[in-house]
């Protein structure tokens, strides 16, 4: 809590005062939706993408709001990559295990009772992959064009630079 | 019929964005529009009145299915249709901000060093 007083107080980073306590209420609040509409994807409307790419509005309107020092400690670019890779061969995984039941993403698990959370086998497993891949790599797109654009477009000038002198 | 009319209409909202605006900024806007309208242009082909979800649950006869079930291929087509237009908003993104750090300029009719 102090921390995100100091963070509200810091006056060179990132938005005015308003928007910073307003991010600060509402932040939790998006956070616990996109993990909703995750968790619920095999029942209700959304699923891995939709609630994916609301969790990486959350980190989104967090770099936004607070600058790229909040942003970035509370999910940094490196840990983006890892996480987008990981989520992507979790769910290569899921679909792998399938073949001990016949064929790719056959749904191996009991399928439980109908309309419940914990139910329809793998298809929960597959959203939570998705959704997590979907939050880290619309946050690391975001963090591409946003703060590493420049430094991009700095190093293929560079490049450009030196074969022009050769 | 008139939700079809109205998706085109919005098809061509975003056909004029496109063609006549000189803002890189607005003509992906355009892009983006377009692609929208098509999308629910999808959806609505794949509308029933009174449908049910494709899924055969104990006790329901096949038949009813056939009646009332919703053809499940239309929205799962624009699920990856949205995907993939999210991956082509950031590459033309991409491309914008390069533009703007070579010519200083979001305007089309002033980027006419492109030479390859």
């Amino acid at each position: 809590m102090d921390k995100m007083d100091k963070y509200i107080k810091d006056s060179k980073s990132g938005m005015t005062p308003i928007v910073k306590t307003v991010v600060r209420f509402v932040m939790g609040i998006i956070f616990i939706f996109g993990a909703y509409v995750v968790l619920y994807g095999h029942l209700t409307p959304g699923g891995g993408f939709a609630g994916g790419v609301i969790l990486a509005c959350g980190f989104i309107i967090l770099t936004l709001a607070f600058g790229k020092g909040l942003g970035l400690s509370k999910l940094s670019d490196t840990w983006a990559s890892i996480l987008d890779n990981s989520a992507a061969l979790l769910f290569l995984t899921i679909g792998f295990i399938g073949f001990s039941g016949g064929y790719f993403f056959t749904n191996v698990l009991g399928k439980g009772k109908e309309f419940a959370l914990f139910s329809a086998g793998t298809i929960p497993l597959c959203n939570i992959a998705i959704g997590l891949k979907v939050t880290a790599s619309v946050f690391a797109v975001f963090l591409t064009l946003s703060i590493f654009g420049r430094f991009i477009s700095k190093l293929v000038d560079d490049y450009e630079d030196d074969t022009e002198k050769e | 019929m008139i939700l079809y009319f109205l998706t085109l209409v919005l098809f061509v909202m975003g056909l004029y964005c496109l063609v006549a605006k000189k803002n890189i900024i607005k003509k992906i806007i355009g892009i983006v529009i377009t692609e929208y309208s098509i999308n629910l242009f999808l959806v609505l082909v794949g509308w029933r009145k009174g449908g049910i979800a494709p899924i055969l649950l104990k006790g329901m006869q096949k038949s009813e299915i056939v009646e009332k079930g919703v053809d499940p291929l239309p929205q799962a087509l624009v699920l990856t249709s949205i995907v993939i237009g999210l991956g082509v908003l950031a590459l033309m993104v991409s491309i914008c901000l390069r533009l703007y750090e070579k010519y200083k300029t979001f305007d089309m009719s002033e980027i006419n060093r492109l030479r390859g």
